[in-house]
């Protein structure tokens, strides 16, 4: 999971995964992926056991609101 | 023992040891080399160096040097996990500018994001992207070390 210049720079990438075309987000929309409402209380006492939990759910649904739902993105075996 | 580990990335840059947490917690030093396993087990984004008890991730920082080398401050003294995670970090120091520099993977110039409470605040160049390359999940195909 990396940053690139841009989308061709990572094409460019000698490890470049030709599966990975579907796997490029806009910076804006990587910082709403990792700033979503569990990531906001990782400095909390109780983050592991109420808050960490709700991760999955809460990333699947913001893929889902940008489209991304793939199995690539979801987390799901190909078909 | 999750806390302390996550404030002690954050107050010093590097993770802490299982007998530095379990001296701060009370705990026998090997209760508290158990308590750290059963931290990381409930935590698998993160994880020891292989065939250690050293905390090598923990995301969004990591103990182990990366390429995205965290400012806060003006002081570089941490590493995010990854190109992912690094947008996260600004959740870890409220109210500060956090930085980040990376080399790019392909050609090795420059790429820089600073981040305010969650806001993109700068970034260069602009049209800086986001690549996952082996997917999420199952679907992955490769162990989680990055």
């Amino acid at each position: 999971m990396n940053l690139f210049r841009s989308e061709e720079h990572a094409r460019r990438w000698t490890r470049f995964n030709p599966a990975s075309e579907a796997g490029f987000l806009s910076l804006p929309e990587l910082a709403g992926f990792f700033g979503t409402e569990t990531r906001r209380h990782m400095l909390d006492a109780d983050y592991l056991s109420a808050w960490f939990p709700k991760r999955a759910a809460e990333r699947r649904e913001y893929l889902t609101r940008i489209g991304k739902t793939i199995p690539f993105w979801m987390g799901t075996p190909d078909p | 023992m999750f806390h302390r580990i996550m404030r002690g990335l954050v107050d010093t840059g590097r993770p802490p040891h299982y007998a530095e947490l379990a001296r701060a917690l009370g705990l026998s030093v090997e209760d508290g080399r158990q308590l750290l396993h059963a931290v990381m087990a409930a935590y698998p984004i993160g994880w020891l160096h292989p065939e250690t008890d050293y905390i090598a991730s923990f995301p969004p920082l990591n103990g182990l040097p990366t390429q995205y080398r965290v400012t806060v401050r003006g002081e570089q003294k941490w590493f995010a996990q990854c190109g992912f995670e690094a947008t996260s970090v600004t959740w870890l120091f409220p109210g500060e500018t956090v930085r980040v520099d990376a080399p790019c993977l392909d050609c090795g110039d420059p790429v820089t994001i600073e981040m305010r409470d969650g806001r993109l605040e700068w970034a260069d160049p602009p049209g800086v992207v986001g690549h996952l390359n082996d997917g999420f999940g199952p679907s992955r195909g490769r162990p989680a070390f990055l």
